[in-house]
């Protein structure tokens, strides 16, 4: 009976971060991102405070790892354009300079780290695939202007 | 001198057969609790990690290869090619993997756990010997012609690796049941549990 309350309190939560949190990111990757943000790179549990007071840290914990696996999937799901797009977007909001942006990406690949710890590698590695290439993508279309500029 | 021959190869011949009788019935279910969570470990990255349609058609999607195609330099092109190749092989090789211990669960095991009739234990091993086969193809179609070229296998190598899920789900669906050993030939559950 315990487990099936808290199963419910989980289910509560991660609909409250959902509408409350989620709903105002607007890419699947920067919610992908902030989620992962969330996490304690060292114990691999989530923390937010406003929603472990209004549940518990434990169910909290729970609930932003459904929501962290459930934007997992879809961002395996976007085809490589909507990506590329993502990336785009991700890289305009995040203020920093493109080529610095690129150059860790491509270097560091933070996304690594950014998975669900559950995740099964098979997934994993055709996400980082796709991110490789949307990378190239994105680099090579912030070249292009920069290139047509210096041969005018 | 061809009789004394005859003789010794008909007695080696009863005797192989002898020791793999012995062997198989002198095999116990309860030994068995390592390959039933190696068949569950196996059944379950085929369903949950391998085989979701999303996931399959994501990564043999014509759509991405139009789209880098379109708007992208040949080197970038020769990029994704090169990636999704790798993807696609992983995929190939993982799915024969686990396709593989799934079959030497029910050649070794299945019967202790679940009563398949002759009927359904023939077109079981007719799926795993074909899709084996299959998968050997599609490997070597994505070595030669690249992740695009077989969409049809691709699709003919889910289809019968789903039945493979199912089949399995029936003998290991005890794992996932609430009452112990129930007599799974009439049919059962085919959602996937854990143990």
């Amino acid at each position: 009976m315990g487990t099936l309350t808290k199963r419910m309190d989980v289910q509560k939560a991660a609909e409250d971060v959902r509408l409350r949190t989620l709903a105002r990111i607007p890419r699947l990757l920067d919610r992908f991102i902030y989620l992962a943000s969330l996490r304690d790179y060292n114990t691999g549990l989530y923390h937010h405070e406003g929603l472990a007071a209004r549940f518990s840290p434990e169910v909290a914990c729970e609930a932003l790892a459904d929501c962290h696996r459930e934007v997992y999937r879809q961002l395996l799901s976007c085809s490589l354009e909507d990506l590329v797009k993502q990336m785009e977007g991700y890289l305009e909001s995040s203020h920093s300079s493109p080529h610095e942006f690129l150059s860790v990406w491509k270097g560091i690949e933070p996304y690594r780290v950014a998975v669900p710890v559950d995740t099964d590698s098979f997934s994993a590695k055709f996400l980082f695939s796709n991110f490789r290439i949307a990378l190239a993508i994105v680099e090579e279309r912030l070249a292009a202007p920069r290139c047509s500029a210096q041969s005018a | 001198m061809i009789q004394l021959i005859l003789i010794l190869l008909l007695s080696t011949a009863f005797f192989i057969l002898l020791y793999v009788f012995v062997r198989r019935s002198s095999a116990r279910a309860e030994g068995g609790a390592e390959a039933l969570v190696e068949a569950r470990q196996a059944l379950n990255a085929l369903q949950d990690n391998l085989l979701p349609s999303e996931l399959v058609r994501r990564i043999f999607a014509r759509e991405d290869l139009n789209f880098v195609s379109s708007s992208a330099s040949g080197k970038i092109r020769g990029a994704f090619l090169r990636e999704r190749k790798r993807v696609a092989l992983s995929w190939v090789s993982q799915l024969r993997k686990h396709v593989l211990r799934l079959k030497q669960f029910h050649s070794g095991r299945s019967r202790f756990y679940a009563q398949l009739d002759l009927r359904t234990e023939i077109a079981l091993a007719l799926s795993f010997a074909s899709l084996l086969f299959v998968c050997r193809v599609l490997e070597a179609v994505f070595y030669i012609r690249g992740p695009f070229a077989a969409p049809r296998i691709v699709g003919a190598a889910i289809a019968v690796a789903g039945d493979i899920c199912a089949a399995s789900e029936l003998s290991l669906a005890f794992l996932s049941s609430p009452a112990p050993a129930p007599n799974l030939a009439g049919g059962g559950s085919t959602h996937a549990g854990t143990i």
